[in-house]
Formats: structure tokens, sequence, C-alpha cells
């Protein structure tokens, strides 16, 4: 049996898969205060034991909110005299440009536990003052009688010459041997000092977080009987072992995130999509990521608080403050607004009955009769005199509406935002929705998938079998992977293959022992060699993939014009082209499961019901028939107007639309292109 | 589509809102474009500013992320670019201006601008502006302090086509490039902003497509419409009346010592306000810290703008917030050829930091008090680390402290007014680039103005030259007199200005604004970014966070005790654990009340005698005894003093506690009708 879990703020969602049948279940716990709890609860509440475990694999929103919070244990960094404050300068720049009274965060380290040393690196790596040792030995007893257990050691131009960064170490792990260190010249070897030791510091304060979370969850399973790796999925889509996760805790920063990203392109592919579009769509806020030919994008350019980089590569995801509790209001200019502020989960959408008397995109849903007014199988009753009062008094009268008229405004105006949301992901980066397949998830997102496939012109919706814990499937099925670069500025002309081909062997060495100390076998281990290219004079960089061993850079300099012609609609052959750094995924290839094909029995879909639904359509509400969607076997083809529910979510089939159950029980939608 | 609803909009709410938020996201895909192709490191650094505009020129968005400095003269350029083709504008046209007399900033910021066209039907304009490393002219980077006349600063661009019905006109592309320092860098650059324009035209092609092109139109005005309504609803919430306030430029050096005023008076009437600038300072300067009137106006909207952060920014803004720029030939109204490519130093801040002051009478609750100066430096030079020795241009700007605000202390290390999104350069890319090798780059201790609300920090940052020959240094800076102000008693912070080898052999202070300073090898340069100014008696500043500040090393223990009047003793410095003494903190505050409003009237001679022989500091002389003198020699500033002192005794001293434990006091007013 095959474990993942996603721990959110609120749910533990637990993925089974039995690999002998292919078959999955799921189940779900409240997140607890030690959330290990809540993971062991889930895996119970599965009926799983834990020694029939054959692998676990855990995404977690710790690290995340470790970093939010500040809730970490005391870290110290080292810096070059007279630069103390990198990491509070920043780049001096805000996120809001004109709200006075918007507050920003302060660093991850205060000034107060910065230290400095005299020594310094020039930009072409050449010593020109060496670490004094008594001096760093005087550091070293500071640290000490702080009794701080983490340290990051940020030098300038480390990333030219890690000679410095080194002997710090050193004189430092004699002294403090219990004493976790983090070198800028090991984490992210990179220039630009900000970016660098934002990254550095990142990784430091995280590793006694994550290190005492990996070793207590390990243990944990242990206990129960578990005898495989824990292994933690990380912002760039991989996982590591417990080991790997306490030295590169930065990694774990998106941990939680990426795990929807990957559900998303694993559901897609069974299904025969490699191009998919992600809209995982929660209570407070919608997840959007895209996948191009069965590759994520990933991005270096990424933070969990602006101003505080962490250049780790992450799976690209746009968060937008648009989901089922966002609200619905009027500006004083009379325009209708929907987010970013939400009702959250207290009081919750007016329809909830606690208290809420904001109309939200769930009040609207139920007020259309879109959703029903039992959720969770009875669990949650929903109030449509209370949505529909709230619509009324906030939306319908102001404008003049009916409330039906009011509701379908609201919900339209959510749609367009996620629209626009997703426009930025793929046409602004050169895709053509036309070419994707949407993946709809999260609690709310099959109530609004087919009507924003329609407005993008996307063909076809794709709703998972269990929508509401989906993410966590994301983590099951990735592969162990490191991401390893270097800085490498050299025009293209400059470039003799041979030294590159060395210092990608480099590279590839350090893949091979960080994969080998997590118990990788070297045939399980597969390398990918990229090369960072720009147009000289240009800022931005692309990350272009090229073969083992180097031939030629032919045809990497051509896939570079192409890719930069695709992305931003023009590109330079004759202008030269520089290249920036080189980088090496390297991969521990995890084993495979099968899931299960279901094969159709030729039995027809038959309603357990029907309510009175408006769809945008139609111009009124008409009696629509109810399907459950546990009752839907493969084959299955339900004709819309119709609505499909299930324990987690909700699907609405509008008119003229037709939801087919594939082989492995997820809901396509074949969505016309709009006249 | 065209119902008439209840709003006083035709379109429906929901198409309205739709098409809205599509123009939101159009120019911030623009942006997006333009952030990602650009080769000048100062579009990198987030120079720049998209819009879409209509027929006539008006904007109908702006982008989220635009420079503050840009927003108010995209609708100027982009009529000047009307006016002249008018008739002659077709699909696959791309014009570029950068003429500051036709509404342009400084010739730096080059405006690409094309039209947008559906079916045949002319519906708008796109324009993406982005400041260019170089136009040419006398100096690198084209900031050249000592110009005489606009000729000698770089190219002016008045309207003038490039493509030419899709056909790139390579002609015209040259002979503006080859003007310029980095030809290849402004072709690739003026690509980029092309390219970002024709994306406009296309998302606005699609949206004709499915809401019909009508709509568009109706949209078009609508959403000015709508930018308008909300802000005159805001502004009609306001008590009506008159403020007025005056804000200095250090100097005009063809006039001598003295600071120049730059004065605004605001009047909220009904549902609008205007501002009049006709009080400033009449002439021109003969530095180049002088302003257009697109520069002028900038300023206005983008105070007026931070009042309101949620409002969006288009042409509707504009029919509510007015402006009189008063006789042209002003310093802030300059006319053909005046020199203005430092606006953004000179009158800009000055004018936007007035309207900061004048909107914190109104809305307390959003006080904030004055903001670090923007500042360029430039060293160049020849390389002598390569063969062939080329050029270098180490182009630096600061970050630094901003405003102390009304409950909360001042950001620190933050962008200036001028954009906060000007974000500073990455050192260690500097280093690779020109043969400097940086010495520091820190938050300044003390450099925070004092005050119940302490301002932002400043900045420290250096560099020593190696492996160069024929190297200048020149500097666009202001506030190293007219320093950076506190608001309701609160303190300056720190004079803005540039030391060659300070503390050394050889130590030379050139002052805040200078041109062309011969440096050589060895020698290290180093200067301040001011940090905010503070808000409130610093007497009532809590103790608990005067001790933090000190355990951070925001204030050293002096300061402490001259400027909060708070003793503070170090207990171990390995833990960075110090104490307050609370007794002798009461006696030291109730010693500063009693004495500080005399040490004002102090002889400014006899101050500046102290400083000279080093008896008193530099934050002595601003903070204690409100004395300008040139910060290298000591020499007293008299007339500069005597109005620096008036604006401590209107700004700060009314505000002070005179017992220390009196809280409550009575604030006077620079309303005037």
């Amino acid at each position: 049996m095959r474990v993942a879990c996603d721990v959110g703020g609120t749910f533990t969602d637990v993925c089974f898969l039995n690999e002998a049948t292919g078959t999955m279940h799921v189940a779900k716990t409240p997140t607890t205060v030690d959330p290990i709890d809540g993971v062991i609860a889930g895996i119970a509440a599965g009926g799983v034991n834990l020694a029939d475990i054959s692998l676990f694999a855990h995404g977690t929103t710790l690290a995340t909110n470790a970093l939010i919070t500040r809730k970490f244990p005391p870290a110290i960094m080292i810096t070059t005299e007279g630069f103390r404050d990198v990491i509070e300068i920043r780049r001096g720049t805000r996120n809001d440009l004109w709200d006075t009274y918007k507050e920003m965060a302060g660093p991850y380290i205060p000034r107060r536990d910065r230290l400095t040393i005299r020594e310094r690196v020039d930009y072409s790596g050449k010593v020109l003052v060496e670490v004094d040792e008594a001096e760093a030995r005087e550091v070293a007893r500071v640290i000490a009688k702080r009794g701080v257990k983490t340290v990051a050691i940020c030098f300038v131009n480390a990333f030219a010459n890690p000679a410095n960064e080194q002997r710090m170490r050193d004189i430092l792990e004699s002294a403090l041997p219990d004493c976790s260190i983090s070198l800028s010249s090991d984490i992210m070897p990179e220039i630009f000092e900000h970016e660098r030791f934002s990254t550095t510091v990142a990784n430091a304060v995280l590793s006694p977080v994550a290190g005492a979370y990996t070793r207590d969850l390990a243990t944990r399973m242990e206990e129960g009987g578990y005898t495989e790796d824990v292994l933690l999925l990380h912002s760039g889509g991989g996982v590591v072992t417990a080991k790997g996760a306490s030295k590169f805790a930065g990694r774990l920063a998106a941990s939680g995130i990426a795990a929807g990203a990957i559900a998303s392109r694993f559901v897609a592919r069974l299904s025969g999509f490699e191009d998919s579009i992600s809209l995982d769509m929660g209570g407070t806020s919608t997840d959007i990521s895209l996948c191009n030919k069965g590759e994520l994008s990933v991005t270096d350019d990424w933070h969990v608080e602006y101003g505080y980089p962490i250049k780790f590569p992450s799976i690209e995801v746009l968060t937008i403050g648009a989901g089922g509790g966002s609200l619905a209001w009027i500006d004083d200019a009379k325009s209708l607004r929907n987010g970013p502020q939400s009702a959250g989960s207290n009081p919750g959408p007016a329809c909830y009955d606690r208290g809420g008397d904001q109309p939200t995109n769930c009040d609207a849903n139920v007020l259309l009769g879109r959703l029903g007014t039992r959720l969770a199988g009875g669990a949650v009753g929903l109030d449509r005199d209370l949505a529909e009062a709230a619509i009324r008094k906030h939306v319908a009268d102001p404008l003049g509406l009916t409330p039906e008229e009011a509701a379908i405004a609201v919900l339209k105006v959510a749609n367009a935002n996620m629209a626009d949301a997703v426009r930025l992901v793929s046409i602004r980066k050169g895709h053509d929705p036309r070419d994707f397949a949407l993946v709809a998830f999260g609690g709310a997102g099959a109530l609004h998938g087919a009507a924003l496939a329609r407005d993008l012109s996307i063909p076809t919706v794709l709703v998972p079998p269990n929508p509401g814990v989906t993410s966590a499937l994301g983590c099951l099925l990735v592969d162990i992977t490191h991401d390893i670069s270097q800085m490498y500025l050299h025009n293209i002309d400059e470039i003799e293959l041979p030294d590159m081909e060395a210092a990608f062997v480099e590279l590839e060495k350090e893949g091979f022992d960080r994969l080998s100390n997590e118990g990788v076998a070297p045939k399980d281990m597969v390398f990918e060699r990229f090369i960072d290219m720009r147009y000289l004079g240009q800022w931005r960089a692309m990350a272009i993939q090229v073969s083992s061993p180097l031939t030629t850079l032919a045809d990497a300099v051509a896939s570079f014009h192409v890719d930069h012609g695709r992305e931003h609609n023009y590109s330079r052959p004759d202008a030269p082209v520089e290249i920036y750094r080189i980088s090496v995924r390297a991969t521990g290839m995890t084993q495979k499961a099968e899931f299960a094909r279901n094969e159709p029995d030729g039995a027809a879909a038959t309603p357990v019901g029907t309510r009175m639904v408006r769809f945008d359509e139609l111009p009124e509400a008409i009696e629509t028939p109810i399907y459950d969607r546990d009752r839907l076997t493969a084959g299955m083809r339900v004709e819309g107007p119709a609505i499909i529910e299930q324990l987690d979510s909700t699907i609405l089939v509008p008119p003229g639309i037709s939801a087919d159950v594939d082989p492995y029980l997820t809901i396509r939608m074949d969505i016309p292109p709009a006249d | 589509m065209t119902k008439q609803n209840n709003q006083g909009y035709s379109l429906d709410p929901v198409t309205f809102e739709v098409l809205k938020n599509a123009y939101v996201n159009i120019v911030d895909q623009m942006a997006e474009q333009i952030l990602r192709t650009c080769y000048s490191f100062v579009i990198w650094s987030r120079d720049f500013s998209s819009a879409l505009c209509d027929t006539e020129g008006n904007t109908i968005m702006q982008g989220s992320g635009d420079i503050a400095a840009h927003v108010g003269t995209l609708h100027y350029t982009a009529k000047a670019v009307i006016k002249k083709f008018e008739g002659d504008i077709h699909p696959g046209d791309v014009f570029v201006v950068n003429d500051v007399y036709q509404g342009g900033t400084h010739f730096n910021d080059t405006r690409i601008f094309a039209p947008m066209f559906f079916e045949g039907e002319l519906l708008g304009f796109a324009q993406a502006n982005g400041h260019w490393a170089d136009v040419g002219g006398a100096v690198p980077g084209s900031f050249n302090v000592s110009a005489l006349d606009h000729m000698a600063e770089g190219l002016r661009i008045t309207p003038v086509r490039v493509y030419s019905k899709g056909k790139y006109l390579s002609d015209v592309a040259e002979l503006i490039a080859h003007n310029t320092r980095k030809p290849d860098d402004i072709i690739g650059d003026l690509q980029a902003q092309a390219e970002a324009c024709r994306l406009a035209e296309r998302e606005i092609q699609r949206l004709c497509q499915k809401y019909g092109v009508e709509t568009i139109k109706t949209s078009f005005a609508e959403v000015q419409d709508y930018v308008e309504t909300l802000t005159r609803q805001r502004i009609s919430e306001l008590p009506d009346g008159t403020w007025e306030t005056t804000d200095y430029i250090d100097v005009d050096p063809a006039e001598g010592e003295g600071l120049i005023p730059i004065n605004v008076r605001m009047t909220i009437k009904g549902d609008s306000v205007h501002y009049d600038l006709s009080g400033s300072h009449p002439r021109t300067i003969s530095t180049f810290l002088n302003c257009c009137y697109g520069g002028a106006f900038a300023a206005i909207v983008a105070g007026t703008k931070m009042q309101s952060p949620d409002i969006p920014l288009n042409s509707g803004f504009y029919r509510v917030v007015t402006v009189e720029l008063g006789p042209v030939g002003s310093v802030v109204n300059a006319d053909w050829p005046t020199p203005v490519a430092g606006f953004c130093s000179g009158p800009f801040e000055k004018i936007m930091n007035s309207v900061f002051e004048l909107w914190a009478e109104i809305l307390p609750e959003r006080a904030m008090a004055c903001t670090f100066n923007l500042d360029y430096l430039l060293i160049g030079g020849r390389d002598t680390r390569h063969e062939d020795k080329p050029i270098f241009m180490w182009y630096d700007w600061m970050v630094g402290g901003w405003g102390a605000r009304n409950g909360r202390d001042g950001w620190a290390a933050t962008g200036p007014v001028f954009g906060v999104q000007l974000g500073t350069q990455p050192f260690e890319g500097q280093e690779r680039l020109s043969p400097v090798l940086t010495t520091e780059h820190e938050l300044l201790i003390d450099s925070g103005g004092p005050g119940e609300y302490r301002g932002g920090m400043g900045v420290q940052k250096g560099g020593t030259l190696y492996a160069c020959e024929r190297t200048v240094v020149s500097y666009c800076c202001d506030r190293e007199r007219s320093v950076t102000w506190g608001l309701w008693g609160g303190l300056p912070s720190f004079p803005h200005g540039v030391w060659v080898n300070p503390g050394q052999e050889g130590e030379r202070y050139l002052g805040s604004i200078f041109s062309g300073e011969p440096l050589h090898q060895g020698d290290t340069v180093t200067r301040p970014s001011a940090g905010g100014g503070g808000l409130g008696d610093p007497l009532r500043r809590s103790v608990e966070r005067v001790l933090s500040d000190v355990t951070e090393g925001y204030v050293s223990i002096e300061r402490a005790l001259k400027d909060y009047g708070v003793v503070v003793r170090l207990l171990d410095p390995d833990l960075a654990e110090y104490e307050v003494d609370l007794d002798e903190t009461l006696a030291a505050r109730q010693r500063i009340a009693r004495e500080r409003p005399a040490m004002l009237e102090e002889d400014p001679e006899a101050v500046a005698a102290r400083y000279r022989a080093g008896e008193l500091t530099l934050l002595d002389l601003i903070r204690q005894y409100g004395v300008i003198v040139n910060w290298g020699s000591g020499e007293l500033l008299e007339k500069t003093t005597a109005q620096f002192r008036d604006m401590l005794k209107r700004r700060t001293v009314p505000y002070w506690s005179t017992r220390i434990e009196q809280v409550d006091m009575d604030r006077p007013t620079l309303r005037v009708a």
C-alpha cells in the first residue's frame, strides 16, 4: 500500500493506493496541533496499518507556516563586514506601491542576530582578505554563548569562490559540533547577494524545524511498523528523504502548494492529456498552474513573502483571492466586485448560518440551485433563504436586479477574474488555452470549471475522482529530485565545450552524492542538463535543456530563439547570446505504480433526484437531474443540464454538454467552442 | 449592452467589471513582458510604466506596478503624438516620444506608443514607457548636472514614427539608437516596448470579438467615469478648506546659499481637489533640478493617489484632481530649453512630500513625515582590468528611509517616493561590470529621524576604485541642507551628500549635486541615504521601543540619550543585552524638554565653530541646534540656517512637550482658509 498525505491548515488528506489492485481510496481528518497526530489518525481512518505501507510521501505547509509566523528557533547569520543588512535592505522594493500603511514583515534573522567578520572575495573569486582564525573563533564563542543551533554563512561573492565560507564553516564545526550550518555557496551558488543570502537564511531557519519534524515523523512511523523512508514533497515537485529535508530545508517552503499541481498533471496524463491547466479552487483562494508537454512550469523567481526570495526551483503556481467564500460587494462607484476578501470559515458564507451576512460565491451557487443545501453527505446544511437575503440586500437591490440575476452576475465576475488569472499563466507565456485540458478540483473547482473553459475556449474539463483531496495524490508517485546549479557567465562564442562538459560532470557528481546519500541506487538515477541563456544585455534568462555529453551548443541556441519567440512574441536571431548559468536536475526514480483501469459495463447513469437549477444559458431555473458520483461507473454518460454530487465536491454540467466517466473514473466534459 | 441601468453606466455591471479587470490585466501583462525582455538595467529595476489610452489620448488604465513619477504624464505624451500624426495613424504603426516640453518627465523616459485597431477602426493606443539607461548628451547616463540647456542633456525625441504599417523603419530607429552610448541595448528596449504594445492590441481585439466593438468603446469611457465617480465620492466626504505648506530644494548655486521654496496650496471644495504651485520659486534654477509641467503634475497625482491607494489610475482621476502651476518659467513649470533631467531629485519629491504633509491634516490616520531623497550616482571611466580598457559606468541609486507614520515607525531601506519599485542593484553584479569594490552596503545607525514614531532607516553605500583611469564621479541628489524633515514634533533625519576617503588622508566632501569630479585609483567614495523624518515628540517615544532600537543597532547609545532622553547601558555585548535606567531617563527627558527650545536660538556661528572644532556632530547641529553648515568645511550657511530654523519652528517645535508628564497638546494647523 502506498500512502500520500497532504497536511493543510484545516484538514489532513490521505490518499491510499493499493498496488495490487491499482485502486485508490481516501480519508480526511482534521489537522491537529501536532500535525503528526493528524497524519497517524488519517492513516488509521483509512483502515491501513503502518506496517503494510510500502511507501509514504508527505506534503506539508509546515515550512511555509513557520516562515510566515516566524515560529522557528533563533538562528545566526554570519556575513562579510560592511554587509550586515543585505537581507534587510533587500532590493528595497515593495509589492504594494501606493499604500503607505501596508506593512512588510522583517527579515527572517533580525539585525541583532547578524554577526560580521572581516573577509573578502572579489568578483573573479580571488581572495582579497582571508578569514582570520582568531576572529572566527570569537564569532563561534558568541554563538555558543547564545545557544543558537543553526547558522547561515553568507559571504560576498562566495558563488565565485567558496573558500572563505568553507573556512568559516570548518572553524564553526570544530567549535560547535551540533550546530547546523548553511553555506550560501552550497545552498544557492549564484550571483546576486540578496537572492543568495535570502535563500540561505530561509534554509538555515527552517533547518531545525524540518529536522525535528521529519525525525519525529520518521520515529512515529517506525514505531507503528513502517520500515521505509519518509519522503517529503519539495517545492520543485520532487521528494527528498527526511535526511535531505533537514539539510535543504528551504526546499520544503512550498511543499503544500506543489502537491496540487503535480496531482493535476497526473490526473490529466491518466486521461491522455500532456497539456493541462490546473484549477484548484478552495474556500478562500484558487491555485492555478500549467503543465506543458508533461512538464510543469518551474520558476526560481519565488517567495513565501514578498522581498525574501527563495531561489530553489519551484513549481509555478499562481494564487488568486477567489474562492467559494470570496465576498461579492459593490464599491463606492457602484461596480460589482468579487474578493479578494473572503468570509473564511468563520463566519463563512451567509448560507452557513453562522452569522455571516455578506454574500459569497457559495451563496450565489446555493441560490441558483447549483449547490445543494446538504453538503458532505449531510454533515453541513446550507440555508438557501439566508443566501438569498444576503444577495438581495448587498447586490440585487443596489443594482436593481432580481436575486437570481444578481447571483448570476456575481458568479460571472468571479469566473472572469479566474479566467484572467489563467490567461496570465497561459497566453502570457505563449501558450494557447485551446491546446489544454482544464483540471478542475478543490472543493469548488468543478462548479466553475465548465464556465471557465468556455470563456477561455478550453475544449476539455477533467474532474478527478476525489476533487477535494486530489492534492494529496500529488505527493504520491513523484521522484526524488535535486536541482544543482552553477554560475557560468560567458558569451556563447567563448565557450570551450570540454570546460563546460567538465562543469556539468562536476554538478552531476554532486547530484550523485546527494542521491547516494539518500539511498538511491545508481541504476535509478537520471541526470538532466540545462543551460540558462539570454540575449547579451538582457537581464532575464531562459533555461534550455541540452544533451549529455555536450557535442554542440548550436541546437541549444536555436531552441533559445524559438522559446524566446514563443514566450515573448519576438526573437533576435542575429543578436549575440550569453550563457548565464548551468544546472543539473538529479532524479532518483521511485518505483511506479499502476492505477486500475475500469472497463465500461454498459450500464446507464440514473439520477438520484432532481432540483430546480438556474443555468447561465437558460432564461429560468429548470428541473435538473442530480446524480450521485459514487454510483457513476466507467463509460457512463451524464447529459447536461445536470448536477453530479459527491462527498467533497459538486460538478455542474451545463446544458448541451455531456459528462463522461473515463476508465480512471475521471469525469470528462467536452466544451464546444463558443460561437 | 446599451440598456441604461441605475448605476449611471450604460454597461451592465458584469460586463463593466469584467472589462475593467481585463484592462488591469492587460497593462500588467505589458509590464511583465517588458520586465522579461528589457536591456536597460534601469528598466529592469522597474523604472517603467504602461497604459491604455483612448483615441484622444486619455488614459483608460495604467499599470498597477508603475513608477510613481510616470503617472499623470502618459496622457500628455499620448496627446502629443496624436496631435502630430492625427489622420495619419495606421495599423502596425509605432511611435516614439520623450519630449519633456510635451508632457514628458526627463529624456530618459522614452515612451513607445502604438495604435490599437479592430477591423480597420482606431480604438485607442497602447503606451509603454521605460527609462533608457542612456539617451546621449554630454555625460554617460544623460544626467548632466551642469547642463545649460536641454541640448547638453540628451536626445530630445519629438513624436516620430519607427514602424510604418508594420514595417520597421530601421533608419529612424538607428538614428535614435546611435545618438546614445549603448545603441544595441536601445534597439533591444525599443523592440521590447513595441512588443508590449502589440500584446495590448491583440488582447483588445480579442475582447472586441467577444463583447463587440461598441461595448469596448463604451467601456473605455465608462472606466474613466468610474474612477472619476470613485474619486469624487472620496473627496466629497472630506471637509472643505484650503491648506498650504512649503518645502525646499537646497540651493540655486547661481543665487548663492539659501533654500529654494516649493509652495503647495491645496483646496478641497465639494467633490474636487485643486492644487496651486504658483507660490513656488518663480525662476528656474541653475542646476538641472527643474521640472516641466509633466513632472509637476505627476508629483501631485502620485501624492494624491497615495491617499486612496485602492483607486485605479486613469484620466478620470484628472477630472477631479486639478493643478495650477503658476507662471511659465518657474522651477515647477520650466520652459524650453531649461534642463530638467533632475526633476525627480528636485521639485518632484518636494511636491510629493508636501502633498503628504497637507493630507496629514485631513487624514491624520494616514499621516507620514518626509521621506529620503532620490539619488543617482555615476562613477565613469576606463576599466583597466581588460586590455582594451572599455568604458565603465558604476551607475547607482539608493534606497532609504520613509517618513514615520501615525502610530508606526517609517519603512527602512525602501525605494524612493519617486517610485517605490525602483530597487537597488545587486552590488555583486556591479562588481563584475566595474572596477569598484563595494566597501559597505549597510543600514546607517542613527539615520532614522527621531520621533515618538521613528523615521525608517537610511543606508550607507560606498566603493573603492581599483584598476581604472580617467575616472570621474557625478551626483544628482538634494536635501543635504533641506534635510528630510519630521512632522508633529518629529526631528529631521540625516543629510544626503558624497564623501571621498572619509576619515582618511585626502578626505573631501563633494555635497549632494555635482558633476565630473576627478577620482583616482584607491579613492573610496561613499554616501548615505537619509532616513525618514520622525513623527511626534521623540521624548514621548516608548522606552521599550528605544531600547529595542539600541539592541538592534538602529540607534546608538549616545543618540538614544540626545534625541530621546533615554539612558541605555550595555550589559553583555555577546548577547546584545542592554538595559534602561528609568530614573535617569525621566531626569534626562525633563532636562531636554526644558532646554531644547533655547538651543534653536543659539548663535549659529558659535555652533558652527564648535562643529569645526569637533565638539558637536553633524546630527547635533541638525537635530538640536537647527544649524546648517557646509558639512565638509563647517562654514556656516546663514540664510539657509534661518530658513531651516523657521521650518523647525513650524513643523516641530509647537508639538514639543514642555513638561514631560504632559501628554495632550493642541496641534497648530496649516489651514489658512
